[in-house]
């Protein structure tokens, strides 16, 4: 496309020039002050007493578990809304779609806040688990992980359910009718083809959701509080309370870190499969 | 004879200089540097009044008091501002830092008729109160009755109340009255943390943002919380039957106070316009319009007023503050006990 390499190269400086000064720089900043000791040398003491605070440690747990969590079940429900989405008559779906996206133009906190409602002791959950005898009296749902997973999975379920309709709708459209008619039944037909066909989106999705659940703060601050910390919320009382900027700058680390952990173990588990299948072809 | 019609012309332009002159040295500008809340009631009522009557202009500077006390910090040897409010513990840390002087109350007419709480809240002569604010338990008083700060921690309310984060301003007062109630009453508020910890499952919520309070009450979340008498009035609209404690042990709270930074090059004019700001009149205005309760215990207003504000030299006097050395000295602490016993 372009005459030559030096073309191109500066076609992308001024985008790549604005990218480090802006982003990179800064970030590289930031994270450098975890690797400083008080004396100025460089060291990982500062995560090494990260990590041996307790607190830190059931945060850290916590925040990866509601991630993977949240993640997994978005996957699940998302798969089978897509799908559904996807096999509706054009009109219908872009209707249905308009919808699955509309969450998103709203606002987290008003979202958050109705959770608020929703989930207390005198909220809809309540009155009707107590109404169907589930209960006998109001179960404590606010300011819990219970209450924190509903609310970002509710955050963030819209990311995957639209990653996974684009992927679905790239898939070939004799692909399952194929699969069936040759006997594979539906679990198969997901298994074997499905997945494997839809595995970007899927990385797409599943990187868009972890990667929220690691930085929402509003959520987890309205609905867990300082009583259920994540990551997120610790970070911001390092920040704003503690004045303390390397346990800050360690927090942001770790949730970098585990972003890019996320999609690479996602993508590994996509190529996984595709080796498996030419292996087995 | 261009020479002598540049002679001439800057001859001109020095007479007329000469002239202008007695007129600019009233030209004078005074700088503050002020929480950024209600400014434009500020601007009505103190800001724009006072350059009437002073002649000077007013500069006006805002920011959270993290961001303003590291300014004067960084302006340590050349003072930008000629006065400040911060609170009470963030005066006596800029104190610490040599950041802050005496201030001369001998030049200050209305300083006799502050409550005795607000003259030298730090005892160092280098701040005074201009306004302050209780804290104690907003209840349902037909759910419960507190005569304690311990009550709420009683089995029965404990799994009905809110408690405020150590990390907002409310936290620590509460932890500290607390600490009375219990008798055990230490600096590192650790029999508090302690019993609070006890009951961290229990309790609904540490809250950090007192407006979410108003909700967990009005759907009958929690019955009870420790807040501050600024964010009071809401909870007085919900056609609940919620009270205002008054606890055997009495009520906590915070004070805002006047800094003058060390070398600021107007210090007349500084106190000049703290006076104005102190004056009856002024803190009369400032309280109708629920902005900032007096620290002038000549103000008299209304009752609705009063019950919005924390106003009165009784409620003055029955304030339990904890000192500012104590917070200063301690805060990093309370936060790691907290971590440790409540956090997790």
């Amino acid at each position: 496309m372009f005459q030559n390499r030096a073309e191109a190269l500066a076609l992308a400086l001024p985008a790549a020039i604005f990218a480090a000064a802006v982003f990179l720089v800064p970030v590289v900043i930031l994270l450098s002050d975890g690797f400083r000791n008080p004396t100025g040398g460089w060291s990982v003491s500062a995560y090494i007493e990260f990590f041996s605070n307790p607190l830190n440690q059931a945060v850290f747990l916590r925040t990866l578990k509601l991630g993977a969590l949240v993640t997994v079940t978005a996957a699940v429900i998302g798969y089978a809304a897509a799908f559904a989405i996807v096999n509706l008559e054009p009109g219908m779906k872009g209707k249905v779609t308009g919808l699955v996206v509309l969450p998103l133009m709203i606002s987290p906190v008003a979202r958050t806040y109705a959770w608020i409602v929703i989930l207390g002791r005198t909220g809809i959950v309540n009155e009707a688990f107590q109404a169907l005898g589930l209960t006998q009296a109001p179960l404590r749902i606010l300011f819990s992980e219970t209450a924190i997973f509903i609310g970002l999975l509710q955050l963030f379920l819209p990311l995957m359910i639209i990653s996974l309709i684009s992927a679905l709708e790239n898939m070939p459209k004799d692909a399952v009718p194929a699969a069936r008619v040759l006997g594979a039944n539906w679990l198969q037909v997901f298994w074997k083809v499905i997945l494997p066909l839809t595995k970007e989106g899927l990385v797409i999705g599943g990187t868009l959701v972890f990667t929220g659940c690691l930085t929402a703060y509003i959520t987890p601050a309205i609905l867990g509080g300082s009583k259920v910390l994540m990551l997120e919320t610790l970070l911001y009382q390092q920040v704003s309370v503690s004045n303390n900027f390397v346990a800050a700058s360690v927090i942001a680390f770790i949730l970098i870190a585990m972003s890019f952990a996320a999609n690479i173990l996602l993508k590994r588990v996509a190529t996984a499969r595709n080796k498996q299948r030419r292996a087995a072809a | 004879m261009n020479k002598v019609i540049l002679a001439s012309g800057t001859a001109l332009m020095l007479t007329a200089m000469a002239a202008l002159s007695p007129a600019m040295a009233q030209d004078k500008t005074l700088t503050i540097s002020v929480y950024a809340l209600s400014q434009d009631e500020y601007k009505e009522i103190v800001y724009d009044p006072f350059q009437e009557i002073c002649g000077c202009k007013l500069v006006v500077e805002t920011g959270n008091s993290v961001e303003r006390l590291a300014k004067m910090e960084a302006n340590k040897a050349n003072p930008v501002i000629d006065m400040a409010v911060v609170s009470m513990a963030d005066a006596l840390s800029a104190a610490r830092a040599g950041l802050i002087d005496k201030i001369d109350t001998a030049k200050l007419e209305n300083f006799n008729k502050l409550y005795d709480i607000a003259k030298d809240p730090n005892g160092d002569g280098m701040s005074i109160g201009y306004t302050f604010y209780a804290t104690s338990i907003a209840y349902r008083s037909d759910k419960m009755k507190i005569e304690s700060w311990a009550d709420l921690l009683k089995p029965e309310y404990a799994s009905h109340i809110a408690w405020p984060n150590v990390t907002t301003n409310q936290g620590p007062p509460a932890l500290y009255m607390l600490g009375q109630a219990l008798g055990k009453d230490t600096p590192d508020l650790a029999a508090a943390i302690e019993a609070v910890g006890d009951k961290k499952d229990e309790i609904v919520t540490f809250y950090e943002k007192s407006s979410q309070l108003v909700q967990l009450m009005k759907q009958e979340e929690i019955w009870a919380a420790p807040i501050g008498r600024f964010t009071w009035a809401p909870f007085t609209k919900l056609g609940l039957p919620v009270e205002w404690a008054t606890p055997k042990e009495g009520q906590t709270g915070g004070m805002n106070v006047m800094i003058m930074p060390k070398g600021g090059k107007n210090a007349d004019l500084a106190l000049q316009f703290m006076d104005f700001w102190l004056s009856t009149e002024v803190q009369t205005k400032l309280a109708e319009k629920f902005i900032d309760s007096p620290a002038n215990k000549d103000v008299k207003v209304s009752e609705e007023v009063a019950n919005n504000l924390t106003y009165g030299e009784e409620t003055a006097k029955s304030l339990k503050l904890i000192p500012s050395a104590v917070a200063l000295d301690n805060r990093a602490g309370w936060i790691k006990s907290w971590n440790e016993k409540v956090g997790q």
